[in-house]
């Protein structure tokens, strides 16, 4: 049992590119939504969305690499090189059995799909064209990554839709720590695509122009995408090589509601033990947390259930919780991982991230929301709240390098 | 990787569904390419008169799930949901619907591979989005085109709440869950874990492998779903569970090709790498392997890549079997369906589908193998039960 570090981390965001463009953005509560460009969304009676405007696959792919990838996976390779540069790594360090590449995601290259079948739609089968049908499948993020990065262990995809990112990252972080590798590239990504963004106008989830989480008003969600990629390494291969641990991944809690496939359950039951088991597997208390990086994204269910889940968790100790879906939407598979990144700007810097566009308070979620502006403190330890279609829940812990006991005085159930 | 025991196994295949169907099946044999073509039922085929796919053929989840909350469920979630359902009966896990104690709805969860999600759920609604209006999507099938749903299902349905986790690596993917749920046995998060994996026919996925000229070089597109449920030795002891088999190893590796403009790749590096990793796991020498049930699949440069890469680690006398011959290119699901295979072989059904050398007369030991098209192979090594 090892510790594991976060020694890298690449953003690909509608506040910015880069960890220094998204940590500024965060910090001033910037927003991303806008109107969305790359489909005609005014039939739907929905426009916005936290879409990337200023993302070129071209500033950061090889030219083989253009031509092989959709969108989705440009935007995990462009996050992947900027998160090794920001770990100080060769991609001669990464080449080897004992790098391996998970990468969470709801659909993938979802625009590979719509133009195969749209081209299917129009013309028949004659007019897909042949080229870019092995172009599409989940699988296929994080084999790029690893063809990028020399990765030659495990290359898995989790698509574990709005919670993809803590699996992918929590799953990366077991690798290392039972042994199974010393470094693991882990995110997650998600574009932003018209089947999708109808489906959630149809389940009359989406918000007109502005998210707000915990706010009396709200109206839904507002949808968004991105790519979040970090380099996790064990502590010794981070010490070999002299690299700096910006942050250190304590331990996850995964449960399913087993209730509806879309709904959260209002008891909140699920959502409450996968903190818990955040908590155990990192080997600490709830008294330990200072900050809770909010699932928030802006529907009523989900909010009455997460106030409930800060209530049976904290009791009356009123610990901060902020959305960053407030300023980029929901990020979907993307979400867990870009915000995890924004867990690593708040142990660097103490910054919690504001809920902007948070006007009124809801009285039915009795929480300290970082209103608007955001708020500095001591923080040594947050938890990443995340749920999902399919009535997942997925809680990550990470913590300032040494904060948390060693994972090997842990005591577990284990077999 | 320490031992896991297998105490059921959920199917829902080409050739049987349930364990004892397809033992049965497995006993008498035939080869997809010695029966007639039959005519296509899970999906309007009518435009491809030549088409066969080996279906789970009269499949019908009203039968096993009951007539309420079928009707937005796609073909993908329901061969799932029933072989996650037999899979957990068949282990005694379940009776009557209910968790058998000390089994329980909190320490039971899902780990389940698929390749390309519910083709059928995402073709659907883009039609309606294209032909008709956005406006008219059934939002009640909207969830559908998320690539866990199916595993989701499985919880919702069977009430399996300690974890879900959907992985996806292609054809390896079966495999993969395997090490998945290795490790979160390993960090004490569930007692049992149904394990596998499923892929549903549809026309678009017809089309695709039909576009890309695979099925007319030697690929058998098939589908299904197969859940083994797998558990802590502690718990298969405090239930007294009968143990079917012991899964103790698993490895998997990743292999780019030189050519950058180059996307399908059949790597016999991986797969060499893999089968070696997966032995040091276990702590076995390539000796004590009595059966390898491979990929194979009828594609000639993965067909061979994956033989030279069983026979660079086992020597060219191995005995390798290919279930794919009997159940047809399944995907996500096709790792597991191997392991059902060998499950029953280790069961005493005789071996069947062989492409190599000689099976011995009692299998106790079997590596699955598993390649994917893009230079990704995984392993995984199956015993008899101690």
């Amino acid at each position: 049992m090892r510790r594991v570090f976060i020694t890298g981390v690449g953003v690909v965001s509608s506040i910015g590119l880069g960890r220094k463009a998204f940590f500024d953005g965060l910090a001033r509560g910037a927003s991303g939504i806008s109107p969305v460009e790359s489909f005609d969304a005014a039939p739907l009676g929905r426009q916005f969305a936290g879409e990337i405007k200023d993302f070129r696959a071209e500033d950061h792919l090889t030219v083989a690499e253009q031509r092989r990838v959709g969108r989705c996976s440009a935007m995990s390779l462009a996050a992947m090189r900027m998160a090794l540069g920001d770990a100080g790594m060769a991609t001669d360090e990464l080449r080897g059995p004992r790098t391996s590449v998970v990468v969470g995601t709801t659909m993938g290259e979802a625009d590979v799909i719509a133009d195969l079948d749209h081209a299917w739609i129009a013309g028949g089968v004659r007019a897909m064209r042949r080229a870019m049908l092995p172009k599409y499948g989940s699988t296929l993020l994080p084999i790029h990554l690893a063809r990028a990065g020399g990765a030659q262990g495990m290359v898995l995809t989790m698509p574990a839709a709005c919670a993809a990112g803590n699996y992918a990252i929590g799953f990366a972080a077991d690798l290392i720590r039972s042994g199974r590798a010393d470094v693991v590239i882990a995110g997650a990504a998600e574009i932003l695509q018209e089947l999708q963004f109808s489906g959630f106008v149809r389940l009359a989830a989406m918000a007109p122009q502005r998210c707000q989480p915990f706010d009396l008003n709200r109206q839904g969600l507002i949808l968004g995408e991105g790519a979040g990629v970090l380099v996790l390494e064990s502590e010794d291969h981070a010490v070999r090589r002299n690299a700096t641990a910006q942050a250190e991944v304590g331990g996850y809690g995964l449960t399913c509601d087993g209730y509806h496939i879309t709904r959260p359950h209002p008891d909140a039951a699920g959502s409450v033990a996968a903190m818990r088991l955040a908590l155990e597997h990192s080997g600490i208390g709830a008294d330990m947390v200072d900050f809770v990086n909010a699932h928030g994204t802006g529907t009523r269910a989900n909010d009455l259930a997460e106030a409930k889940a800060m209530h049976d968790i904290f009791g009356d100790r009123r610990v901060p919780i902020s959305s960053v879906k407030s300023m980029i939407g929901h990020c979907m598979g993307a979400a867990s991982a870009l915000e995890a990144i924004s867990c690593v700007m708040t142990l660097e810097t103490g910054l919690l991230p504001p809920t902007i566009a948070f006007e009124t308070p809801d009285p039915e979620c009795d929480v300290d929301v970082v209103a608007n502006v955001a708020r500095r403190v001591k923080a040594d330890v947050v938890l990443n709240n995340s749920a999902a279609f399919g009535g997942y829940n997925a809680v990550a812990c990470f913590a300032k390098p040494g904060v948390l006991p060693h994972p090997a005085t842990l005591k577990r159930a284990a077999a | 990787m320490q031992p896991r025991v297998v105490t059921g196994l959920g199917i829902c295949s080409a050739i049987g569904v349930g364990r004892e169907a397809f033992f049965r099946a497995l006993e008498k044999p035939t080869l997809l390419r010695d029966l007639p073509r039959q005519p296509v039922e899970s999906f309007d085929a009518s435009k491809y008169p030549d088409a066969a796919v080996a279906e789970v053929r009269d499949f019908d989840a009203a039968k096993y799930l009951g007539d309420k909350g079928l009707r937005t469920l796609d073909r993908l979630t329901k061969l799932l949901v029933v072989a996650t359902r037999l899979g957990a009966v068949d282990a005694g896990l379940k009776k009557d619907g209910t968790f058998v104690a000390p089994a329980s709805s909190e320490r039971v969860g899902v780990v389940c591979s698929n390749a390309y999600g519910s083709l059928e759920a995402i073709t659907e609604l883009d039609r309606v989005a294209k032909l008709e209006d956005a406006r008219y999507i059934n939002p009640a099938k909207f969830p559908n085109t998320v690539a866990n749903s199916a595993s989701g299902y499985a919880s919702i349905w069977e009430e399996m709440r300690a974890l879900n986790v959907a992985v996806s690596d292609g054809n390896c993917g079966a495999l993969d869950a395997v090490a998945c749920a290795d490790v979160h046995f390993g960090s004490g998060r569930a007692d049992a874990l149904l394990v596998g994996g499923a892929e549903a026919a549809s026309e678009a996925l017809f089309v695709a492998f039909h576009r890309l000229g695979m099925l007319e070089a030697g690929a058998a597109l098939g589908e299904g779903a197969a859940m083994l449920a797998l558990e802590t030795r502690e718990l298969a002891r405090r239930r007294g569970a009968r143990a079917l088999a012991e899964v103790v190893g698993f490895g998997t590796a990743f292999d780019a090709p030189e050519n950058e403009n180059q996307m399908i790749f059949a790597s016999t590096d991986a797969m060499s790498r893999a089968i070696r990793a997966c032995l040091d796991d276990a702590a076995m020498r390539p000796d004590e392997i009595d059966l390898v049930a491979s990929g194979v699949s009828g594609l000639k440069p993965f067909d061979s890549a994956e033989l030279g890469g069983i026979r660079a680690v086992l020597g060219d006398g191995a005995c390798i079997a290919a279930p794919k011959s009997l159940l047809g290119e399944t995907l996500g699901a096709g790792g597991a369906m191997s392991l059902a295979c060998v499950v029953g072989w280790i069961q005493g059904v005789a071996p069947a589908a062989i492409l190599a050398g000689e099976p011995r007369d009692r299998i106790r030991t079997a590596i699955v193998t598993s390649m994917g098209y893009y230079g990704n192979a995984s392993a995984v090594l199956v015993r008899a039960p101690t």
